[in-house]
């Protein structure tokens, strides 16, 4: 790192690592590449800070300080950076807490967003349902769809008198697999709604 | 509470809440790193607020597709993430320039009549 950005006094040097470990701290939570790109970003900034501020009366570490000064509360500009990628990160992973909480913070900001938020929110209700009962239908094979000749379905924890079961022997694979996919689909337009939602 | 000190706390709201417009237009002339943005914008708008805030921005400014980043490295001195606007915040920027106008217009006009 000294040698990407050359500090040339030993004062500065240490005030430029103890800056870089905290730096290093609390990017923690981030993935690798995200960290080292954000990290390289905020030290170039703080090295063209104190390059460029140079007066010819002020230290380097005075100049480096009033950089770091200048660049703000690291809470001021990391929290906000790590908790935006950190929620797109989940979310896209589909992260059960996070996707509540996109859900949450897109259902607040007006009324479009929470008729999308509607939206997703039956579509996670219906997608985890079928998975618990494509579960449960391992146990108990009556859970599952039933079908009435009239043309009704009906999806049900019990036996259906009159009614003929879909799909008796593969309900729990096609279940588990299509529920699956269908989370990670709504995961996917939920990533794509909340980068939308940002504009 | 005195005008002024009300002032105080509306100017660098009200400027704060134009920067995502201001960085687009400054992008829109050429490609530009974070710290050289930084210094622009205090230099242009006066807005005094900490250089770091910028980056939230800008990060929010690249996943939605509006800039694109590259490093490159310069001789002698420390490597720079610049910055450069995407086709999509070229456009986007034309509709916010026209919401702009539309604004300081009717507000220029009620500045004018009162």
């Amino acid at each position: 790192m000294t040698s990407t950005f050359p500090i040339k006094s030993e004062t500065a040097q240490q005030v430029w690592n103890i800056f870089d470990r905290e730096l290093i701290h609390k990017l923690k939570p981030l993935p690798e590449d995200e960290r080292t790109d954000i990290r390289m970003e905020i030290l170039s900034h703080l090295f063209e800070s104190t390059v460029n501020n140079d007066n010819g009366s002020d230290t380097e570490e005075i100049r480096l300080i009033n950089a770091i000064s200048r660049l703000g509360s690291p809470e001021e500009y990391l929290d906000p950076l790590i908790s935006d990628i950190l929620l797109h990160q989940k979310a896209s992973k589909g992260h059960p807490a996070a996707v509540l909480q996109s859900l949450r913070d897109s259902a607040k900001k007006s009324l479009l967003h929470g008729l999308m938020t509607l939206v997703l929110g039956m579509g996670y209700f219906w997608v985890i349902m079928l998975f618990i009962m494509s579960v449960m239908h391992i146990i108990n094979p009556d859970v599952g769809i039933w079908y009435y000749p009239t043309g009704e379905i009906s999806l049900s924890f019990s036996e259906q008198p009159d009614a003929m079961q879909w799909q008796t022997g593969w309900f729990s694979l096609i279940g588990i697999m299509s529920s699956s996919a269908a989370y990670w689909g709504l995961n996917k337009l939920l990533s794509y709604f909340i980068s939308k939602s940002k504009a | 509470m005195e005008s002024e000190q009300i002032l105080d706390r509306w100017i660098p709201q009200f400027r704060k809440g134009l920067l995502e417009f201001i960085i687009l237009l400054k992008l829109q002339q050429g490609n530009i790193y974070g710290y050289e943005l930084a210094v622009e914008i205090k230099r242009l708008t006066e807005i005094e607020v900490a250089e770091g805030t910028l980056y939230p921005l800008l990060n929010r400014l690249k996943r939605d597709g509006l800039v694109t980043t590259e490093w490159q490295s310069v001789d002698g001195g420390s490597p720079r993430k610049y910055y450069e606007i995407t086709p999509l915040g070229v456009e986007t920027l034309v509709k916010m320039k026209t919401t702009w106008t539309q604004t300081h217009n009717s507000i220029f006009n009620m500045v004018m009549q009162s």
